[in-house]
This record gives structure tokens, C-alpha cells and sequence, in this order.
């Protein structure tokens, strides 16, 4: 067999009919003149469009076939390029069908022309694009679903970083809420967190126009949120209709806000769609104001989203969790700590309050069972129903369990915990919740855990009360002995107890009789505080009145002290100043083992310290213990104070200096009425606020014989002037009857100075002295106020008269002022 | 202090007809004019009043004020009125200081009030 002639056409074993060729030729074929009017078309081309010859033969031109776009790519590229070159090769244009549809094509056209050159016929090919077109769209559309798909991924992966940088559950929703814009152009999105405490879903962040208008979420609910949290699945809404048919509410929102597909999105540890349910943590909704289909790409990127955020809030749980148990430890370490600063019952009670509010709870109260009417401590507010609060109050004392949920749960308004200590219930700490705290199962044992160290402290501050409550008591009785009382002396007494301390000291005095003659006097300061201290100086004092006798003297008596403070070791380092005075004589032996030492004021001088007589405290092994004494002789007029340390050390001041002043302030109140004149000196020296115990016991020896005081002008003032002149009177023997006479017309005087003398003038001052001598009373009374004349006032007139009939002299002195001096004679001078 | 007057102080009671209007204590400038309100809030329409200061341990120029005050106003209404003094004692002493009419002092309640009540 020879090679076929190429240059030829084969001859094909059956008849091919050219006209056959052209009719039903792969492509189509038009013959048109030179201004397109199609005056040849092939069979081919009728079948692709639809149209019949008869329709377009002389009908129609091949531009009129286009369609708008191509009608004009042929005006101004194909027209005039066949023109230029006669012939255009694959130009593509759609060809408008019988039936509207658009059919894509590549047109070849050439051109002929007659022997002058002028156009005479177009031949067109034309191959149908359509598959060829749609293989371009597909290539277009891949790379516009991988730009798409890159840019999610970019979205996905700033999420991602955004998340990782994310440590709380709230920034996590806040980052997670902006991705569904950027990455799917979803119109709006909100996150909800599930709080499986109170069993709902939480609204944490939203985005844009809201795509559910709803709020939190009860997780129980069949609502499109809580379906979708609770089986874990993605689910798309892709239209009102589908929302109608599922989930009616939803549907409802739709219209409202205009949206028309919404994804709602579980938030998981896990992949979704596994065989478990995974565990949700949060539902992410957004929404698109058009029905959108979501690609199998986009939901695998949707879910990927859910996942990665899923991770991300567990973690920030965790962290949130941690942070949590850290600030509670702290808070109840620091809690504790407060709480043992207080020692008191009363004020730690309300130290713990104000701790819990408003850091745990917005009100918060204690009541504890001491005492008959109990104690309630509470800050913050509102309180609960009272009913209620009492009703659970009553069933938390009755068991002992805490009382967090009511019959519908968990109830954060009305929190009853027990305070126990020594499985004993001492009463009940009751809360209300602040807003944001939970009484989670974490919070129950956190609260338990506050409520258990509440309970310790405050058991501890009720037997520190209970403690101190009996050593005041064993104090207080120990020192208000009766004092002994002799026309011959007067004693004074005082003890202020530190305002600082709350445990009372072991300040002590006392004085007592030891025989007829002999008068002893003791002070004394324990080491140590609190209800030791109290007993201890207890059985000093005793000790004490055991051994005085008119053989021992005050050096034997500190001898005996060591030995006694070897078997009483509390007693150790105690120091006492004693001292034993001769009524009859005033010759007065004192020794001090370590105490201050007495001052002394004698009826002239100033006052001076007692420095001798001086050795070691009591049972002391470093200090000098060979017990001396010293001899002085008081003066009748003398004044003798004993004092504890308290009264002299202050720490703004040196000892030294604060031993000037009490002597020098001590010297100043030489003429001063001896009651009240300890206080006065305390008020002086230490002032209100001191740190320190403070006894004091003063000795006037053979009574003063003057007077004074100073007193407001308010006629209140007068029964008080007359209380302390009718005790002065009777410690001078002066008789009854000259001692009311005396009371009257010093009454009389000094109301006449107040309503006449200070009638314009409720600030001014009325100055009464008074001497006493074996035969006559003094009495002076002087005011500064304006003088009236009394006898324009019956009634003062009459005073005045009184005073007249009473006194044996009356003179008035007016100048600056007016001085009454009224003198009477006592009875046994008449 | 303050010239608030206790029950103890001002205390009222009957013997027969008469009011029995019992002082005690310290009558004074700063508390008289009180006394005096609670007496006079009393008095209504009382046969006769015995006022018995037996037991009153001061007694100034305002009570003296007071009582004079109150024998003129019983006087007018021609009310039988004894003061309880005593046989001595502050109050005694200063009523008669100030010249009280002696058929006004009387030293025995019931023997008072026997007056009073004829």
C-alpha cells in the first residue's frame, strides 16, 4: 500500500456531500454582505440558536445577534478590524438565541472583496465557546474562592493570635465576636458564655446590629441558642422560611432586623460533629442581611472558628479559674489577718462586715448568740426580705448547713452561712451577693472557707471578751475597797485605764489602817496584762495587808515581798512603793522597790520626789535587793501623791521632762480641792488618748484648811459647789448648824452673781475660796459681771437678806466685778 | 445635773381631803422654777394642801420664791394650805429666816392634815 497523495483529499468509502459539509459542519457558518445583513446560514448555526432560516436571511444583521456588550465590541473593534485587515480571528462574542439564552462564542470573519477592491461578501465561522467559557468561569471563580478562602484564613489566623493574647473569658468573646464581619461579611454577630452555675447562657459582646434580640438565656430554653449549646451542633438558619419551619422565634427576629440567614455557631473544646456531644462553652450567632449559602469551605472554616475559640475560652477558664482561687486566698488570708487585729468582739464583728463589703458581697451581716440580746453587725444594703432572712437565719442555726439555694436554686440575694468554732454554732454571717459573684461551687467553698475562719476569730474575740470582762471585774473589785477615812487625812484615789489597750494592767493601789496611828499606803504595777496580771496584783495587795504590822515597816515588808514573789513567780519584778505614816506625829518611813518615787508637796516649797528608801523590784536577781527605807516627817496641809508610770512616760516626752511637769503641774494644784485633783493631774500630763494604765493614789495630810473653786455660770453648778463645801465643812468638824448657814449664803451668793452679775454673760465665772480656823468660816465669792441693785428684785433682795441673817460679817467689794466676803463664827467660838 | 425633777424629788399622794405634795432633796435656784410648774400642774381644785418638807435637805431663796408664791395663790382661793418643816432642819431655817407666818409651819404631818381637813 502506497502512502496517501496528501495533497488530495481522500476518498471516504461514502458519498460526502459538500452541501451536507456545510450544512451540519461542526461550526456554524454565515454569509453576510458588507453591512452584515445575513444573506447565508448554515444548518449547524440554526440548531445552536434556535432561530429559523427564514428569520434571519435578509432579516437580520449578525451584530443584531449579539448581544448589548457584543453589539458594541463589534462597532469598535470587529467592524473596523475587518476592515483594516479583512479578516478577524476569535473574537468572542455571545450570540443572543431564539430563546434568550446568551450562547458563548469565538468568531472568525474574513472578508472579500471585488477586483476595484470594494467589499462584497463576509464569510463567519462560528464555534461554539461554551464549554471552553465555563471552564474560564470555573478557573475565575477558583481563584476568587481561593482569595476568599486565603482571606478568611488571614482573618482566622489574626483570631487565632488575637485569642492567644486573650486571658479572660471576656476578651476571648470580645476577639471572637469580630471575626463572622471579616470573614464571611456577616452583618452582625453576639457571643453568648455558658455559666454553668446559673445555668444559662450569658450575653458577653455583640457586633454591629444585633442578630437575636435576646439576652441572657436559660439554657433549659428550646430556644435556637440554647438547642444549638446544648447538642453541640452548627446549625444554619438559610432562610426566614427554613427559620419558620425550626424555630419560630427566630424567624420572627429575621424580620425584625432584617436579617435573612443566621449561623448559629457552638463554641467547643472539640471538633463538632463527633460521636459525643463535646463540651460547649459559648454559642456564636451572626447573621447576613441576604440568604447565603455557606460553602462546604466556609463551614469547615466556620467550625475551625468555633473550635479554635472553644480552646481559647476554656483556657482563659482555666486562667480565670486560677486568678479566682488566687484572689479568694488572698482575700481570706488578708481577711484573717484584719480580723486579728481587732481583739474585741463588737468591732471585729464589724471589721469582718466591711471586709465582705463590697468585695464579696453588697450587704453582709453577722449575728452572733452572746449575751441576752445577741450582736448584729451589718454594712452595705439593701438587706433581704427580713422574712425570709429570718427564716433561713433560723434553719442555718438549727442545722448548721449553709443555706446558698432556695427551692428555684441557687438564690445569691439571700446567702446564710453558719459560724462555727468548736462545732458549736455561734451565730450566722447572711449575704447578698454582689452582681458579678456567683455562688458557684467554687464560691460555696469559698464562702464556706470564710465563714469557717470567720467563726474561729470570732469565737476567739468572745472568750477574749469573756476573759477580760472577768479581769476588769476582779480589778475593779480589787481596787474599789473601801478606803479608810480619819478626820486626821483624806485620800483620793483614781485609776483610768489605758484607751489603747484593751487587756487591763496590772496597775494596783491601796491603804488601809494599820493600827489606830498608823496609816499605810501602797502602789504597785505587775508585770504583765490581762487577767494574770489581775489575780497577781490581787495577791500582792493581799499580801501586803497580811504582813503590815507596826514591827515590820516598810523595808521588812519588801523583804518579806521577795520571799513571797519566790513562790508566786508572777509576782516577779513587780514594783511597789509603800509607805506607813503616824497620824498623831506625821512622821511618815516609805520604801520603794523599783517604783516611782513619791512626790511629795509640803504646805510651803515646791513640790520635791522622795528619792530615797530606793532598791530593786520585787524578787529582781540582777538589781540591788537589800531592802532600805526613809524617814520624813509630813507637815499638817501636806500632800502626798503615789503614781504609776503611765502617768509620768510618754513617748512624744523624756522621762526626765515628763517628771517636770508633773511636778511643776502638781505645784500649780497645790490649793486646789484634793477631789478630782488626780484626774486633773492626768488630764494634764497624758491628756484623753493614752497608751498606758494610770493609778494614782493622793494623801492630803492633816486637811486643808482652804478651799477653792471656780465654777460656771449656770445655777446647775451651785448644788455641786455645795455638795463639795458640805463634805470640806464636815472634814473640818465645823457644826451642823453653822454648816447649813454657811451652805445658804454661799448658795445665795453665787445665784446672785450668776442672775445678776452674768445675766448678759453665760460664759462668765464665779470664784468661791473658803478657810476654815478653829473659830470662823470664811466664804468669799467673786464674779467680773455688771453689779444691779438688788433692790429693785424682791426675790434677790430677799437673798440677800438671807445671806445678812446667816453670816456674823457680810462685806461687798464692787470694782471690776463684785466680791462678797461673808464670815460666821463657829459654835464653839460664840 | 440638769433641772429635770425626778419622782423622787416632787411626789403626790391624798390624805383625806388634802393633797400631800412631798418635797425632798435640794430646792435651789436651779430646779425651783420646775418644782413649781409640776405642784402648780397638780392643784386643781384640791380642798387642801399640805406640802411636807421634812425630808428637803436645802432650801434657798427661789423655793422660798416658790412657796411664797404658792401660799398667795391657795390664800386667794381660801385653800387651807401647812407647810411640814419639822422641828429643825434646813427648811426650817430658812423659812423662818424669811419670816413664814407661824400658823403656817407645822412640825407634825397628821396633825397637819387633822388642821386642814375640819
Amino acid at each position: 500500500m502506497s502512502e496517501p497523495d496528501v495533497t488530495d483529499d481522500l476518498t471516504v468509502p461514502w458519498d460526502e456531500d459538500p452541501s451536507d459539509l456545510y450544512e451540519h459542519a461542526p461550526c456554524g457558518y454565515l454569509t453576510t454582505l458588507p453591512d452584515g445583513t445575513i444573506v447565508r446560514v448554515n444548518e449547524t448555526f440554526l440548531t445552536w440558536t434556535g432561530y429559523r432560516r427564514a428569520d434571519l436571511i435578509g432579516q437580520r444583521r449578525f451584530r443584531d445577534l449579539l448581544s448589548s456588550g457584543g453589539q458594541i465590541y463589534h462597532e469598535t473593534h470587529y467592524g473596523p478590524l475587518l476592515a483594516m485587515q479583512d479578516a478577524v480571528y476569535e473574537v468572542a462574542f455571545d450570540v443572543m438565541c431564539a430563546d434568550g439564552r446568551r450562547l458563548p462564542t469565538l468568531v472568525n470573519s474574513t472578508l472579500g472583496r471585488d477586483l476595484e477592491g470594494r467589499s462584497r461578501v463576509i464569510r463567519t465561522t462560528v464555534f461554539n465557546a461554551t464549554e471552553r467559557r465555563g471552564y474560564e468561569q470555573e478557573l475565575l471563580a477558583a481563584r476568587r474562592a481561593a482569595e476568599a478562602s486565603e482571606k478568611r484564613v488571614r482573618v482566622l489566623q489574626q483570631i487565632v493570635a488575637d485569642l492567644a493574647a486573650a486571658p479572660t473569658e471576656v476578651e476571648v468573646a470580645e476577639a471572637v465576636v469580630q471575626a463572622p464581619g471579616p470573614a464571611f461579611g456577616a452583618a452582625g454577630s453576639r457571643i453568648w458564655l455558658v455559666d454553668s452555675d446559673r445555668e444559662l447562657l450569658a450575653v458577653r459582646a455583640s457586633t454591629g446590629p444585633d442578630v437575636i434580640a435576646l439576652d441572657d438565656v436559660p439554657l433549659s430554653w428550646t430556644r435556637p441558642v440554647a438547642e444549638v449549646a446544648q447538642r453541640g451542633e452548627l446549625t444554619v438558619v438559610g432562610s426566614i422560611m427554613v427559620a419558620e419551619q425550626q424555630f419560630p422565634e427566630l424567624a420572627e427576629e429575621m424580620w425584625a432586623s432584617g436579617r435573612r440567614t443566621v449561623v448559629l455557631l457552638p463554641l467547643t473544646t472539640m471538633p463538632t460533629g463527633g460521636p459525643h456531644a463535646a463540651h460547649v462553652l459559648g454559642v456564636l450567632a451572626f447573621g447576613f442581611n441576604e440568604e447565603r449559602e455557606l460553602s462546604e469551605n466556609e463551614l469547615r472554616v466556620v467550625r475551625l472558628l468555633g473550635h479554635q475559640a472553644g480552646q481559647a475560652l476554656d483556657r482563659a477558664r482555666l486562667y480565670d479559674d486560677a486568678r479566682r482561687r488566687e484572689s479568694r486566698a488572698a482575700f481570706l488570708a488578708e481577711t484573717s489577718r484584719a480580723l486579728d487585729e481587732i481583739p474585741r468582739l463588737l468591732p471585729r464583728a464589724h471589721r469582718l462586715v466591711e471586709r465582705i463589703v463590697p468585695e464579696v458581697a453588697e450587704w453582709a451581716a453577722v449575728r452572733l448568740h452572746v449575751g441576752p440580746a445577741g450582736l448584729i453587725a451589718d454594712a452595705g444594703g439593701p438587706a433581704p426580705d427580713p422574712d425570709r432572712l429570718a427564716e433561713r437565719v433560723a434553719a442555718v442555726i438549727a442545722s448548721g448547713v449553709p443555706s446558698l439555694r432556695d427551692e428555684d436554686g441557687l438564690d445569691p440575694d439571700c446567702a446564710v452561712l453558719p459560724l462555727t468554732a468548736r462545732g458549736k454554732v455561734l451565730g450566722t454571717l447572711s449575704l447578698r451577693m454582689a452582681a458579678d459573684r456567683r455562688t458557684s461551687a467554687g464560691e460555696a467553698a469559698f464562702l464556706g472557707e470564710l465563714a469557717g475562719r470567720a467563726g474561729l476569730a470570732l469565737e476567739n474575740a468572745r472568750l477574749y471578751e469573756q476573759e477580760r470582762a472577768i479581769a476588769r471585774t476582779l480589778q475593779r473589785s480589787l481596787l474599789a475597797g473601801q478606803l479608810p477615812a480619819d478626820s486626821r487625812f483624806v485620800l483620793q484615789t483614781h485609776y483610768q485605764p489605758a484607751t489603747q489597750e484593751l487587756e487591763v494592767g496590772g496597775d494596783w493601789y491601796d491603804a488601809f489602817l494599820v493600827d489606830s496611828d498608823r496609816l499605810a499606803v501602797a502602789i504597785g504595777d505587775v508585770v504583765g496584762r490581762g487577767i494574770d496580771a489581775a489575780t497577781t496584783m490581787g495577791q500582792l495587795r493581799s499580801a501586803i495587808r497580811a504582813l503590815a504590822s507596826k514591827e515590820t515597816g516598810p523595808a521588812g515588808m519588801l523583804e518579806r515581798l521577795d520571799q513571797f514573789v519566790e513562790r508566786v513567780e508572777s509576782a516577779r519584778v513587780a514594783t511597789v512603793a509603800y509607805a506607813e505614816i503616824s497620824l498623831s506625829s506625821g512622821e511618815m518611813t516609805y520604801a520603794c522597790a523599783g517604783h516611782m518615787p513619791p512626790l511629795l508637796a509640803g504646805p510651803v516649797g515646791p513640790p520635791r520626789y522622795l528619792m530615797d528608801g530606793r532598791s530593786a523590784p520585787l524578787g529582781s536577781r540582777a538589781g540591788r535587793t537589800h531592802r532600805i527605807e526613809s524617814r520624813i516627817r509630813l507637815l499638817p496641809g501636806s500632800r502626798l501623791l503615789l503614781y504609776t508610770d503611765g502617768l509620768i512616760e510618754r513617748r512624744t516626752r523624756t522621762i526626765d521632762r515628763g517628771f517636770g511637769v508633773l511636778a511643776r503641774e502638781y505645784g500649780r494644784l497645790r490649793d486646789a480641792p484634793l477631789e478630782g485633783l488626780p484626774a486633773a493631774l492626768a488630764d494634764t500630763l497624758i491628756g484623753r488618748d493614752h497608751t498606758d494604765d494610770i493609778c494614782m493614789l493622793c494623801l492630803a495630810f492633816g486637811t486643808d484648811e482652804r478651799m477653792e473653786r471656780s465654777i460656771g455660770a449656770d445655777p446647775v453648778q451651785i448644788a455641786r459647789l455645795r455638795k463639795d463645801l458640805r463634805a470640806w465643812l464636815k472634814l473640818h468638824a465645823v457644826d451642823e448648824e453653822s454648816t447649813d448657814a454657811v451652805l445658804l449664803a454661799c448658795s445665795e451668793a453665787v445665784a446672785n452673781a450668776i442672775e445678776h452679775g452674768y445675766r448678759d454673760d453665760p460664759f462668765g465665772t464665779v470664784n468661791v475660796s473658803a478657810t476654815v480656823t478653829p473659830e470662823a468660816v470664811e466664804i468669799r465669792v467673786a464674779d467680773r459681771g455688771a453689779w444691779r441693785t438688788a433692790r429693785a428684785d424682791v426675790a434677790r433682795g430677799r437673798g440677800l437678806q438671807l445671806i445678812r441673817q446667816v453670816m456674823d460679817q457680810v462685806a461687798f467689794d464692787r470694782g471690776g466685778g463684785t466680791t462678797v466676803t461673808m464670815r460666821r463664827t463657829r459654835r464653839e467660838a460664840r | 445635773m440638769s433641772d429635770q425633777v425626778g419622782e423622787e424629788q416632787v411626789r403626790f399622794s391624798k390624805i383625806g381631803d388634802a393633797e400631800l405634795v412631798t418635797l425632798a432633796g435640794e430646792i435651789d435656784l436651779a430646779n425651783a422654777p420646775a418644782i413649781g410648774q409640776q405642784i402648780v400642774a397638780h392643784m386643781t381644785e384640791a380642798g387642801a394642801v399640805l406640802i411636807d418638807l421634812t425630808a428637803v435637805s436645802f432650801l434657798d431663796s427661789a423655793g422660798v420664791r416658790l412657796l411664797d408664791a404658792l401660799v398667795g395663790d391657795l390664800d386667794d382661793h381660801g385653800t387651807a394650805i401647812r407647810l411640814v418643816v419639822g422641828e429643825s432642819g434646813p427648811a426650817r431655817m430658812t423659812l423662818q429666816l424669811c419670816a413664814f407666818r407661824e400658823d403656817l409651819l407645822a412640825t407634825d404631818l397628821e396633825r397637819a392634815a387633822d388642821d386642814v381637813n375640819e
